[in-house]
């Protein structure tokens, strides 16, 4: 389970109205009362098994050891955070990484750039340590949260200031896109993420009737937007969109444009 | 083991189709397939990240200027091999994709025309069977047999940004999926996971609409066996193959005569670890994947994009050479239908999203329709598969895929992505964004004429060796802007009657006899005739 | 006031003089029928051959009511025996629409999602309205008069000759309203009953069975609450059309994919199923009662 259990009203987002931190929900987004687990007894047997075990069993600590396992906790919690989560509801993102790693499966392909994934786990760690330590004099999970989230987003830019020798066996952007893609993985491949964005779920055999004009299932619910703002001490709140950009390499590729220094 | 007449490696696309039609003109056949044989209710589930498991996961290394993703984003495993997993577009190739090389100067130009495929063309659009509109006007026109889908929120958006513009769609196909029953499978119920399987049995895979046909025939199917090496007789004919089976013994099962069906990848992997039907120098060369960039765009009303088929609509009015633009070939516009594992990885890479602002976007997930760019990219020498000095789990040297685009293929695919943001922009989009991405993989043993460069005739027989043959996405000497999945299946059931006809002289005869076959509709899976309506045209 | 055409015109029906004009609108009535079938047959790729069968039923059915408008024998023959064809027909698409509903994923464990996505469950049954109307006409006597008997007459045949057939007329509009009015439902359902009107049908057709099964009972629900309902369901009937065909005209692509957008929009003849319904309420207030 996440540190970040919410103790601290300046990690949770804000309501622009009253600039008051949200309190912690059980479901964060649009739609209020929406559950896709609800609908699993019309789900077939195969997948109600895999979908409700991966809330109630997330895997056990096989692969990382203790340190790996809350380094790479805090470094996820960063990537996609949660603290608008209630502590019960916090979406595991480790567990299910733990696991790939631990029975050694890939995606099925390696880039020239990038070392094997186990390895990329492993130097990934000395190399945000680095620039940690380059940047704020200090260890990754011994800094505040801001500054951890500085770290990060260096790489997220593609300009890390420390360790190059590590950044030349290994891409940075591809590091970032692996990274993000575990943990994209883990929390939008759960039933609680479904909630939150509105995704209808498993859906044999009793499937849509209202495909059109995003009219709702009669299960599903109607969307209600409300405004927040991230919180005040993180800086991932922004996006950077490519579309100049026109080859997957070119795309990689991109680095962010300079900072100013805070 | 006993020897038998056919032994095919993959048991996939094509392989489905060869080993039905062999099996059923009475020759013994066996598919030898490195994944499981699904048994669809248990081993599916309706779910991104359990569905993992149909794709390819064994290592490869991609490089290259502009390196391709493999995995889930284009490679099966299994029996039905990527027609497990396709999205089941089904359009065919123009008549100009096979004459690319004459036409335009560059590419390569096909031993056969669309006129010698076009039968075949006709006959798996029967038995898959493909569902699309009355008139489909782009390349040859032509109809089907089941009619069109009914549209999620992207084809309607599709529809819209098309109209807007004066550019001609067809709207609900082509794609493999039913529209209506067809014996005991049931048509489409729009639940939107055709990429992580059809538990329904409505979008065609050849696991469902050619291996019963050829299990009942006679065939056999060995899943989980790994096939090694491929073995020269001192005849210079190939005698069997050497596979690992589940528990990694080796086995050898003698062959009359061997058929490759195992992907752009795995295919030309297999031959240059066997050191076989190289030549020509050309092994791995020209492969090909297209551009596959995804636009997406956000509107102030809901989408709810997961509700129907991805594959649902397409445009093919900007497919064939534009004398205006500075670029050959074209592209086509087709609807997706991320699920929201998909969509994140997309906003990541299209946005640079992360932590707040990827839980921002992804909230907005219900607004967002998305189309992809299908780009022809042309086949290169440069763009290859070698072998890597890793191996793998058995001990086989990896594939290593080297891939660069050039100049055309840029300049076509900035046409492409800008066209298909106008196209989103019309349909009422206040926001659009764009992944740069690949789709489909085809080339690597191409067929031609020419021995010194190329690597099968135009039945798919290797120049070099009389009784091995290739026969999936590897032999087409260029891709157009079309899925390839239907132009695979069609090259296979041509393929098929080729060898039926040949009869024994494919087994021992050292001369080639280059004659057309006779088309044998009479070995089409028995289920396929007396449905759908008769086609226009 | 009634005008003297209005009265000439009622007269007539009481005394079950209107063969050839029923046959007219058989005749309509099927060309509407046939192509709705021939087009929804088509969002099912006639995957199976017994898809065509009221398509072509349809086109017979109505080549004998216009064949009937002309001749009494084709009336007495050939309108009679398509007509019975192609109820037979209703009835097999309607055991074959139910098992298709049974046999789509879930069967009937999701009965609103596999009714609103699969086979429409009664639209055979109101496909047989148009033979219904036939069959009726074949027994009926024509406007001038003039119809001999070839055969002595069971007293059920007597009494539609005669038009002492209200109640049964009004029975099988009952019917056809309620039908029409739980396919409205389930239909409008898919829809999200975006549209207010969308209700109207649903609340309309019980109304007019309600008035029809009172006709059974009483001459005067017949001759007071049956005719109002009746036109209610007509004028709903007609906006139901309006909108029918609006909302076909709207969907992307508009009037530049017409075939498609007839297809899968909203079912451009549907609400003329109600107004069917409506017409045969409206039918049977005119007609005369079975003797007793």
């Amino acid at each position: 389970m996440s540190e970040y259990n919410n103790s601290d009203p300046s990690l949770r987002p804000v309501n622009p109205e009253t600039g008051e931190p949200f309190p912690p929900t059980d479901q964060p987004g649009y739609y209020p009362g929406f559950r896709t687990l609800s609908q699993s007894p019309y789900w077939d047997a195969a997948t109600r098994n895999v979908v409700t075990l991966r809330v109630t069993d997330p895997p056990e600590r096989r692969f990382f050891t203790a340190y790996e396992w809350k380094f790479w906790e805090t470094v996820f919690s960063h990537l996609i955070p949660q603290t608008d989560r209630t502590p019960e509801r916090q979406i595991p993102l480790i567990p299910p990484l733990d696991a790939r790693l631990y029975a050694n499966r890939t995606d099925g392909y390696r880039y020239e750039t990038m070392p094997q994934d186990r390895e990329a786990y492993k130097i990934g760690i000395e190399a945000i340590n680095n620039e940690s330590a380059a940047r704020f004099g200090g260890e990754f999970l011994d800094l505040g949260h801001w500054q951890q989230e500085k770290v990060l987003q260096a790489i997220h830019d593609g300009r890390p200031e420390a360790s190059p020798e590590i950044w030349k066996s290994m891409s940075v952007s591809r590091f970032w896109e692996l990274i993000m893609h575990d943990a994209m993985k883990a929390y939008y491949g759960h039933p609680w993420a479904w909630d939150e964005v509105g995704f209808g779920g498993p859906a044999y055999p009793r499937a849509y009737m209202r495909l059109e004009n995003g009219e709702p299932e009669p299960w599903e619910v109607r969307e209600k937007r409300h405004e927040w703002r991230a919180p005040d001490l993180s800086v991932s709140d922004e996006v950077e969109p490519l579309h100049h950009l026109h080859t997957e390499a070119t795309q990689r590729a991109h680095i962010s444009p300079l900072r100013k220094k805070p | 083991m006993k020897t038998v007449d056919y032994l095919i490696v993959g048991v996939g696309s094509a392989g489905g189709v060869l080993l039905q039609r062999l099996a059923r003109a009475g020759f013994s056949v066996v598919g030898l397939e490195a994944g499981p044989f699904w048994n669809t209710e248990k081993d599916w589930v309706s779910d991104e990240a359990g569905s993992h498991k149909l794709y390819w996961e064994d290592p490869r290394v991609t490089g290259g200027s502009d390196p391709l993703a493999f995995g889930a984003n284009n490679s099966g495993k299994g029996v039905g091999g990527g027609s497990v997993h396709w999205a089941a577009f089904t359009p065919r190739f123009h008549p100009s994709d096979f004459e690319v090389y004459t036409r335009d100067g560059l590419g390569a130009d096909w031993p056969i025309s669309y006129h010698d495929i076009k039968p075949y063309y006709e006959q798996l659009e029967r038995e898959m069977p493909v569902a699309g509109p009355a008139y489909f006007p782009w390349g040859h026109p032509h109809g089907y047999s089941y009619g069109p889908h009914p549209m999620g929120g992207v084809g309607n958006a599709l529809i819209k940004g098309c109209t807007a513009m004066g550019i001609p769609v067809s709207i609900g196909g082509p794609v493999a999926i039913l529209s209506g029953s067809f014996g005991d499978r049931p048509h489409c119920i729009y639940r939107g996971f055709c990429i992580q399987g059809c538990k329904v049995g409505a979008k065609a895979s050849t696991l469902i609409t050619h291996v019963p046909d050829a299990l009942a025939s006679g065939a056999e199917i060995r899943p989980h066996c790994m096939a090694s090496r491929i073995e020269l007789g001192s005849g210079g004919r190939v005698t069997g193959v050497h596979y690992f089976d589940r528990d990694g013994e080796s086995h050898f099962q003698p062959a009359k005569a061997v058929i490759v069906a195992a992907y752009a990848i795995e295919t030309p992997r297999l031959l240059l670890n066997s050191g076989l039907a190289n030549s020509s120098g050309t092994l791995g060369r020209y492969l090909m994947a297209q551009a596959g960039n995804v636009i997406m765009g956000r509107f102030d009303q809901l989408v709810r994009m997961y509700k129907a088929p991805p594959a649902h609509a397409l445009t093919e009015e900007f497919y064939e050479t534009n004398p205006k633009n500075d670029f050959v070939r074209g592209f086509a516009i087709q609807t997706v239908g991320p699920l929201p594992v998909a969509f994140a990885k997309q906003m990541q890479s299209a946005k640079k999203a992360w932590g707040w602002g990827l839980r921002r976007e992804m909230m907005d997930y219900n607004h967002w329709a998305a189309f992809g760019a299908l780009g022809e990219i042309l086949p290169w020498a440069d763009n290859r598969v070698t072998l890597s000095d890793e191996t793998d789990q058995f001990g086989l040297r990896v594939a290593h895929v080297s891939f660069n685009l050039h100049d055309n293929d840029k300049k076509l695919i900035k046409a492409a992505t800008q066209k298909t943001m106008e196209v989103m922009h019309a349909a009422g989009a206040t926001e659009v964004v764009q992944e740069a991405r690949y789709a489909h993989l085809v080339g690597a043993a191409r067929m031609g004429e020419d021995p010194a460069t190329s690597v099968v005739d135009k039945f798919g027989r290797t120049h070099d060796v009389d009784n091995l043959f290739v026969c999936d996405g590897s032999i087409l000497p260029t891709q157009g802007s079309a899925n390839p999945g239907l132009t695979i299946q069609a090259l296979a059931a041509r393929t098929a009657d080729y060898l039926i006809c040949q009869g024994e002289r494919i087994f021992s005869s050292a001369r080639r006899d280059m004659s057309e076959p006779r088309m044998r509709r009479d070995l089409a899976p028995p289920a396929t005739w007396g449905k759908g309506v008769p086609r226009l045209t | 006031m009634a005008t003297s055409l209005e009265i000439e015109i009622t007269n007539h029906i009481r005394e079950g003089k209107f063969q050839r004009s029923l046959a007219l609108l058989t005749a309509a009535t099927s060309v509407v029928s046939g192509l709705e079938v021939a087009y929804e047959h088509y969002r099912g790729s006639y995957s199976r051959r017994v898809m065509y069968t009221p398509v072509i039923l349809s086109g017979l059915l109505s080549i004998a009511g216009v064949a009937a408008f002309f001749s009494r024998r084709a009336a007495q023959s050939v309108l009679r025996w398509t007509s019975v064809v192609t109820l037979a027909d209703a009835g097999l698409g309607f055991y074959f629409h139910v098992r298709g509903i049974h046999r789509k994923p879930g069967g009937w464990r999701f009965p609103m999602t596999n009714m609103v996505m699969g086979p429409p469950i009664f639209a055979p049954l109101l496909f047989g309205t148009s033979a219904y109307l036939g069959l009726i006409a074949s027994y009926l006597q024509r406007e001038e008069g003039n119809t001999p008997t070839s055969r002595e007459l069971l007293s059920a045949e007597q009494d539609i000759r005669e038009g002492k057939f209200q109640q049964q007329v009004a029975v099988v509009a009952g019917i056809s309203a309620l039908l029409s009015g739980f396919e409205a439902y389930y239909s409008h359902y898919k829809n999200n009953f975006r549209y207010k009107m969308q209700w109207s049908p649903v609340v309309i057709a019980p109304l007019l069975a309600a008035a029809c099964f009172a006709s059974v009972k009483s001459r005067r629900a017949a001759s007071t609450l049956l005719p109002a309902a009746a036109a209610l369901a007509s004028a709903d009937a007609a906006v139901g059309f309006y909108y029918h065909a609006r909302g076909v005209l709207r969907r992307p692509g508009g009037s530049k994919h017409l075939v498609y957008n007839i297809i899968y929009g909203p079912p451009i003849f549907a609400p003329l199923l109600l107004g069917a319904a409506g017409m045969l309420g409206f039918l049977a207030s005119l007609l005369r009662r079975r003797r007793a």
